[in-house]
C-alpha cells in the first residue's frame, strides 16, 4: 500500500499516484528493493516522512467519503421528492403524475447516482459503505414505488442495476447496487404502499366513518385492486422473512419487519373493510358527489 | 366489528413478537389453525371470509387464481438472495474462527510482552512474544485464504478483525520500540504479518489506531523501568514519544476514533514529561545534555 522514499517530495508526488492507483484494480509497480531499504536513516526524518505518506492518504480517502456523503445526501433529497410525487397519484392524474415521476427520478440517475460511479471503485465500495448506503436505499425505495405505481409489479434487483449500468464508461467498474441496499430500501417501499393505499381508500371514503353515500356492491375492481395489493405486499413480506436473518448486521432489519408487519395488516384490514362495508348498504343511486371515484355510474334500481 | 378488529390486530402482533420466527401467514387475523404448508393457507382462507371470496375468483395480473404464490420472478429473485446471503453467512463464520485464533493468540503475545514492566530482561521478553508473531502470520494467511474467496469484499468483512490487528499492530510496535528505538512503519508491519497490499492488506487507520496504542502503553513502562533503577529511560522515551506526536500532528483528523485516540496520546506524553522531569530535577539522570552528573549513576 504505501512504500517509503528517500525523499519526501518525491514520496508525496507518488504517493498521490498510488492512492489513485489502491484504487483501481491497477497493479502498481514494484521499486527496486535498495529504495526501500535505503531509508533507515534518522528516524526522526523517517517518521515525517512516513507520516507525510499517511497524511496525503488520509487527506484522499477523507476527500473522497465527503464527495460520496455529498452525493448520497443529493440521492436522497430527490429520490424523496419522487416518492411525494408518486404520492400525488389519483385516478384522475395517473399519468401526468407518473411521467413527470418518471423524469425527476432519471435526474436523480443521471445527476445523482452517476456521482458516485467513480468513487466506488474497486474495494471502496464497501470501504465508504456507510456513506452512501443511506442514499442508495432511498433511491431504491423511489424506484421500487414509482414501478410498483406503475405496473404493479416489485421492480427487481436487477433490473434496477441494468438502468444503472449507462452511467459508467466501459473502463470503470459500474456502480452496482448490493442486495442488502436493496433490501433496506424495499422494506422501506412496503410502508410506503401501505401509506398511498390508506390514502387512496379515504379518498374514496371506503373506510372512513362517514359513509356518504349509498352503495351497492363495490365494483369488482375496486376489490380486485385492493386485493392485488394486499398480494403484493403480502407476498414481498413473506419473501424478506426467509431473508432478512441472514443480512449483515441483520438487527436493524429485523426490527424494521415488526413496522412493516404493521403496514402489512393495516392493509389487510383496509381490505377487509371494502369487502365488508361495501355488503353493508343496500344498492341505491350512483353518486353524483365529485370526489366519489363512482361519479358518472348509472342509478341502480332496488 | 371495528373493536373485534383491533383486537385481532394486536393479537397478531402479540403473537409475533413471542415468536418472531413463525410465519406471517399464522398470523392472518380470523382464522384459526395453520399447520399447512403456506401455499395452501390462502386455499384454507377462502372458506373463512367473505374477504377472500375474491381471491379464487378475481383474475390475478400474470398469476393463478387457484393457488396465489409470489410470481415466479419474485420467488427466483429471493432465492437467489437467500443463497447469496447464506453464502455470505458462511464466509462470515469462518472467518470469525480464524480471529477467535488470532485473538487467543495476539492474548499470549500480551501477556509475555507484559514481563517487561516486572524488568525482566528485554532480549528474553522478546524472545517469547516474537515466537507468537509466526503463530499470527500463519494466521492472517489463513485469514487472507477465505477472504480470497470473495475478491474486493476486504471491507466487508473488516469490522470482524479490526480490533485485533489494532491491538497486535500495538504489541508489534511496541517490541519493535523495545529492540531499536524506533517506530515500526506500517510496510514493516505488514512484512511482520505475511500480509500484502495487493491482496490482503494492513489497513492505514488501523495501522496508526495500533500505534496509538502503543503509546499508551509507554507511561507505564517509563515508571515501572525508572522504579526498577533505569534513569535513562525517560529521556529515550521522551524523544520518541515527542517526534511520534508531533508526526500524529501532521495528519488531518476528523472526529472519529482515530482522532479520539491521538488525543489519548498527550496525555501519555505528558505523563513522560513529569516522569523525565522528575528524574531530571533530583540529577538521577545521566543522559548527556544534562550537566553535571552528581555523582549519580544509572543502572539498567
Amino acid at each position: 500500500m504505501l512504500w517509503l522514499y528517500s525523499t519526501s517530495a518525491v514520496s508525496r508526488r507518488i504517493s498521490v499516484s498510488w492512492l489513485m492507483a489502491t484504487n483501481s484494480k491497477i497493479k502498481p509497480q514494484r521499486l527496486p528493493p535498495s529504495v526501500k531499504r535505503a531509508n533507515t536513516m534518522s528516524t526522526h526524518s523517517s517518521i515525517k516522512d512516513a507520516f507525510s505518506i499517511y497524511t496525503d492518504y488520509l487527506n484522499a480517502l477523507n476527500e473522497k467519503r465527503e464527495r460520496v456523503v455529498k452525493a448520497s445526501r443529493d440521492v436522497t433529497m430527490n429520490s424523496k421528492k419522487v416518492i411525494f410525487q408518486v404520492h400525488r397519484i389519483s385516478k384522475n392524474n395517473k399519468e401526468e403524475v407518473l411521467e413527470k415521476a418518471e423524469k425527476d427520478l432519471a435526474a436523480v440517475t443521471d445527476q445523482h447516482m452517476s456521482r458516485l460511479v467513480k468513487e466506488l471503485q474497486g474495494t471502496d465500495f464497501w470501504k465508504l459503505r456507510r456513506a452512501y448506503s443511506p442514499g442508495v436505499q432511498e433511491y431504491v425505495e423511489a424506484a421500487t414505488f414509482f414501478k410498483f405505481c406503475q405496473t404493479g409489479t416489485l421492480l427487481k434487483l436487477d433490473e434496477i442495476n441494468a438502468s444503472l449500468l449507462p452511467l459508467s464508461d466501459p473502463s470503470l467498474e459500474p456502480l452496482q447496487i448490493n442486495l442488502l441496499d436493496y433490501l433496506l430500501g424495499t422494506h422501506a417501499h412496503e410502508c410506503m404502499i401501505e401509506v398511498l393505499f390508506t390514502r387512496l381508500l379515504q379518498l374514496a371514503d371506503l373506510t372512513g366513518e362517514l359513509m356518504r353515500l349509498a352503495i351497492g356492491r363495490i365494483s369488482d375492481g375496486e376489490v380486485e385492486f385492493a386485493e392485488r395489493i394486499c398480494r403484493f405486499v403480502r407476498d414481498i413480506y413473506r419473501e424478506l422473512t426467509l431473508v432478512v436473518p441472514l443480512m449483515d448486521d441483520s438487527l436493524d432489519m429485523k426490527l424494521k419487519m415488526d413496522t412493516m408487519l404493521q403496514s402489512v395488516v393495516k392493509i389487510e384490514n383496509a381490505c377487509f373493510s371494502v369487502r365488508v362495508r361495501g355488503s353493508e348498504y343496500t344498492p341505491l343511486l350512483g353518486s353524483s358527489d365529485p370526489s366519489s371515484f363512482l361519479l358518472g355510474v348509472s342509478d341502480v334500481e332496488l | 366489528m371495528k373493536s373485534a378488529f383491533r383486537n385481532a390486530y394486536y393479537l397478531t402482533l402479540s403473537r409475533f413478537s413471542l415468536n418472531p420466527n413463525a410465519s406471517i401467514l399464522h398470523l392472518v387475523p380470523a382464522v384459526s389453525t395453520f399447520s399447512s404448508p403456506p401455499s395452501s393457507v390462502f386455499k384454507n382462507l377462502s372458506f373463512r371470509s367473505p374477504l377472500t371470496a375474491t381471491l379464487s375468483s378475481a383474475s390475478m395480473v400474470g398469476g393463478d387464481s387457484d393457488a396465489p404464490q409470489s410470481s415466479p420472478s419474485l420467488e427466483k429473485q429471493f432465492e437467489k438472495f437467500r443463497v447469496e446471503l447464506e453464502d455470505s453467512g458462511i464466509l462470515r463464520e469462518r472467518i470469525r474462527a480464524v480471529v477467535l485464533e488470532i485473538e487467543s493468540a495476539t492474548r499470549l503475545m500480551q501477556a509475555s510482552l507484559l514481563l517487561v514492566h516486572q524488568s525482566k530482561p528485554i532480549p528474553e521478553v522478546l524472545e517469547k512474544a516474537k515466537a507468537r508473531i509466526n503463530v499470527l502470520k500463519d494466521l492472517y494467511n489463513k485469514l487472507a485464504e477465505v477472504v480470497r474467496e470473495c475478491p474486493g469484499q476486504y471491507y466487508r468483512y473488516h469490522g470482524d478483525w479490526r480490533s485485533e490487528t489494532q491491538m497486535i499492530v500495538s504489541l508489534l510496535a511496541f517490541m519493535h520500540w523495545l529492540e531499536t528505538g524506533t517506530l515500526l512503519m506500517h510496510t514493516e508491519a505488514e512484512e511482520k504479518l505475511g500480509l500484502n497490499n495487493s491482496d490482503f492488506g494492513l489497513d492505514v487507520e488501523d495501522y496508526l489506531i495500533g500505534i496509538c496504542f502503543m503509546s499508551n502503553e509507554m507511561p507505564r513502562y517509563v515508571v515501572n523501568q525508572v522504579t526498577a533503577g533505569d534513569y535513562d529511560c525517560p529521556r529515550k522515551v521522551l524523544t520518541f514519544l515527542t517526534d511520534l506526536n508531533a508526526a500524529f500532528r501532521m495528519l488531518n483528523l476528523r472526529n472519529d476514533f482515530l482522532r479520539k485516540k491521538f488525543d489519548s496520546m498527550k496525555y501519555d506524553l505528558r505523563r513522560v514529561e513529569e516522569v523525565y522531569y522528575d528524574v531530571k530535577i533530583r540529577g538521577l539522570a545521566t543522559s548527556g545534555d544534562s550537566v553535571g552528573d552528581q555523582g549519580t549513576q544509572g543502572q539498567s
